[in-house]
């Protein structure tokens, strides 16, 4: 079902020149023989300030190269577009193209809602993907999303307050347990908060973390749900048990934005999250920014191999119910134009994680002052460093996740369908 | 002859605004009830007929049972408790000899905000780590440590209750004071020359006059309350573990959570069934009333 391509360095060159020229053709501006038309609707569930806006600008330059194509770009949440794009299927009602979850995008190949977008890919360069990530879209051979970008979950913790009590940082569940008592302070600081609200699946993905250092899986090999395990009875024990000693009461409700906020304004010693956390540290609390910092999650021995708990590679898709499909691929192309690309990237530092290789690497990526203190530490980390994976603005959160990436223990192959790395369907705690 | 042509035209007039009304009114509810006999799911086209088979299972759940239950609870203590607020608020603004026109628009403002800003603000207002009335009540040691109002088991439905009244009495309290406008001063001044009490004035006057508006207004509430989502849904999401969870929540959840619009549609469709039977009991008892003012 997944392809793998491997190309000698020639073939990529050759491949990246005639993307480029057909990038060109494509969007090449007015003045060629311009035969893409049409109105576009994008819903685009890139609610913040800096993301938005670039959406909007990206969708104005298209504009201004294409006169014939308008774009109109509907923003929603996560949580409004999965009821959005859910009543819109049975109403005829969708967009042309959208962001998608990764769970929702199963849904939505299921349902034979996507338009193809192999084209796109092989134009952009289909080897410059991770094949994991064009995985979860792929279906019969066929690919039906393109990643945009990446996050992985990691262990984000308060560097000052482990300090003072002269604490390490915890590598395994039951030192966490010990830090996270010791740092409670309630109600200034909580160790940790355990969200387990049930408007999202933050418990779930808490779990999860859980089972998967254990080498278990929420979801068995038949596709099913799977509580019952040994491992997954001592995670829902050993997070009842935090709940109940270092979490705030009221984070039985709490979904990922009331978990995040606290983190943001120095109420937990202890989170996890993707790399948006600097972003939003930095926005609340700036003046914690520096005391913040995160290490790969939590394992069950001090001796076992870092695992990724989670990575969720975040996507566009065409509609198949689309009228003006080349113009909606060609738009979906022209987002991923190396310098406008790495714009988008930047618009929330450390937060969105390339989606593309050979973009990290990039002066112009490392121009911002996050991605550099991201390099610079993980170059002392690889060199020995033992203080965790980040000292300035946050690590690379995929740290946890593709480069300590072990085979058999990362992912589940659900038969028969899609490559699946999480805790199986439905609805997740998007960003 | 004349009456029954001018008659047809009449009805051709209207008829363009019946047929929109009716189709807005009927189609939903029909295709609830359409689809509460299919095993319908929200994002695939093809289903099959159940039968009795979503109700059979609805009425086997656990969830279900406790959703109903949560609803007469969330329906009965908010009705009467704005019918009380409102009431009292009324009264004491149909007292203030000046400024009532001031404290008549403070009282009303809880109804002029939507729902999503009330639920966030009272939400941020009760944050058991930054909330600003659980640090008060720690800062002045009437509490021991913050509590957390929208997670304890013992609190929160009686504080979502709260904030459901607190949302919805100025409703109550408008239309009584209209109503009370019309009560005739010169009956309170013949009362008290016959030596009647306070509680004998407001019972056997002001009563009689503000009974078929309260009634009104019962019914109305019942079922708007009743069948009410957002508010509970914003505050609580209906947790912790269900205890906040109503119909119309538990429906929210096997439709858009699940997928399973068939299921979903057969909670709407004893829901309205329900509230039919009780719209039908508290119009007969309005009627009684107006017929018969003393009873």
């Amino acid at each position: 079902m997944q392809r793998n391509l491997h190309y000698p360095n020639r073939t990529l060159k050759a491949l990246a020149l005639s993307s480029a020229l057909a990038l060109g053709a494509l969007t090449g501006g007015a003045s060629a023989q311009d035969d893409l038309s049409g109105n576009l609707v994008f819903w685009s569930s890139f609610t913040q300030g800096p993301r938005a806006e670039y959406m909007q600008r990206m969708a104005d330059k298209f504009t201004a190269e294409h006169p014939n194509v308008k774009i109109a770009i509907e923003t929603f949440s996560w949580a409004e577009f999965n009821t959005k794009w859910t009543t819109g299927i049975a109403a005829g009602q969708v967009p042309d193209i959208s962001t998608a979850l990764p769970n929702q995008v199963v849904e939505m190949i299921d349902i034979g809602a996507l338009a193809p977008v192999d084209d796109v890919i092989d134009t952009i360069g289909r080897d410059r993907f991770y094949q994991a990530s064009l995985g979860e879209g792929q279906k019969d051979g066929a690919s039906y999303s393109i990643p945009v970008y990446s996050h992985a979950q990691v262990m984000w913790y308060r560097k000052d307050l482990l300090d003072a009590k002269g604490i390490a940082v915890p590598t395994t569940w039951a030192e966490l347990k010990d830090a996270a008592i010791a740092l409670n302070n309630a109600p200034d600081t909580y160790g940790v908060s355990v969200p387990l609200g049930t408007n999202d699946r933050m418990g779930t993905r808490y779990l999860n973390f859980y089972v998967r250092s254990a080498g278990g899986t929420l979801i068995d090999a038949s596709g099913r749900a799977d509580l019952t395990s040994p491992a997954a009875i001592d995670g829902i024990n050993y997070w009842v048990d935090l709940y109940k000693t270092v979490s705030p009461e009221g984070s039985i409700n709490y979904n990922v934005l009331d978990q995040a906020t606290l983190f943001y304004q120095g109420k937990t010693a202890f989170d996890f999250n993707s790399g948006f956390h600097i972003g939003g540290v930095k926005s609340n609390t700036p003046d914690i920014l520096d005391d913040i910092a995160a290490a790969p999650l939590p394992r069950l021995n001090a001796d076992d191999p870092v695992y990724g708990g989670e990575t969720s590679n975040i996507a566009l898709v065409a509609w198949a119910v689309g009228k003006n499909q080349p113009a909606a691929k060609a738009f979906l192309q022209s987002l991923y134009e190396d310098a406008e690309y790495i714009n988008f990237l930047h618009s929330v530092p450390g937060g969105m994680l390339p989606a593309l290789s050979g973009i990290s690497d990039q002066p112009a990526y490392l121009a911002n002052d996050t991605p550099q203190a991201v390099r610079e530490q993980r170059s002392r980390d690889r060199s020995g460093d033992p203080a965790g994976l980040c000292h300035r603005h946050g690590n690379r959160p995929e740290g946890s996740g593709r480069p300590h990436h072990q085979p058999g223990r990362h992912r589940t192959d659900v038969p028969g369908h899609h490559s699946q790395r999480h805790t199986g369907g439905g609805r997740r705690a998007g960003r | 002859m004349k009456d029954r042509s001018s008659n047809i035209a009449g009805f051709w007039f209207v008829l363009p605004a019946m047929l929109v009304v009716g189709a807005l009114l009927l189609y939903p509810v029909l295709s609830s009830i359409f689809f509460s006999f299919t095993n319908r799911n929200l994002l695939k086209a093809v289903y099959g007929f159940v039968g009795f088979q979503n109700f059979a299972s609805i009425l086997q759940s656990r969830d279900f049972w406790n959703a109903f239950a949560n609803s007469m609870k969330w329906t009965a203590g908010s009705v009467l408790g704005q019918l009380v607020v409102g009431m009292l608020a009324a009264l004491a603004l149909e007292k203030i000899p000046r400024f009532s026109g001031v404290f008549r628009t403070l009282l009303i403002i809880p109804w002029a905000f939507p729902a999503i800003v009330i639920a966030f603000s009272w939400r941020w207002i009760l944050n058991d780590v930054y909330g600003f009335l659980p640090k008060l009540l720690n800062a002045i040691q009437i509490t021991d440590g913050n509590i957390s109002f929208l997670a304890d088991p013992q609190l929160v439905f009686g504080v979502a209750l709260a904030i459901n009244i607190w949302f919805g009495a100025p409703l109550f309290m408008i239309n009584i004071l209209a109503a009370l406008k019309t009560v005739p001063s010169d009956q309170y001044e013949a009362a008290k020359i016959d030596g009647a009490s306070g509680f004998q004035r407001f019972w056997f006057i002001t009563m009689p006059h503000v009974r078929r508006v309260i009634g009104l207004l019962l019914i109305l509430r019942t079922i708007w309350v009743f069948n009410n989502f957002e508010l509970l849904f914003l505050i609580t999401g209906g947790g912790p573990a269900g205890m906040t969870t109503t119909l119309p929540i538990y429906a929210y959840r096997t439709g858009w959570g699940l997928r399973q619009l068939g299921m979903a549609s057969a909670i709407t469709v004893l829901l309205l069934l329900f509230l039919l039977i009780l719209a039908a009991f508290a119009f007969r008892l309005v009627s009684r009333w107006e017929r018969n003012p003393t009873k």
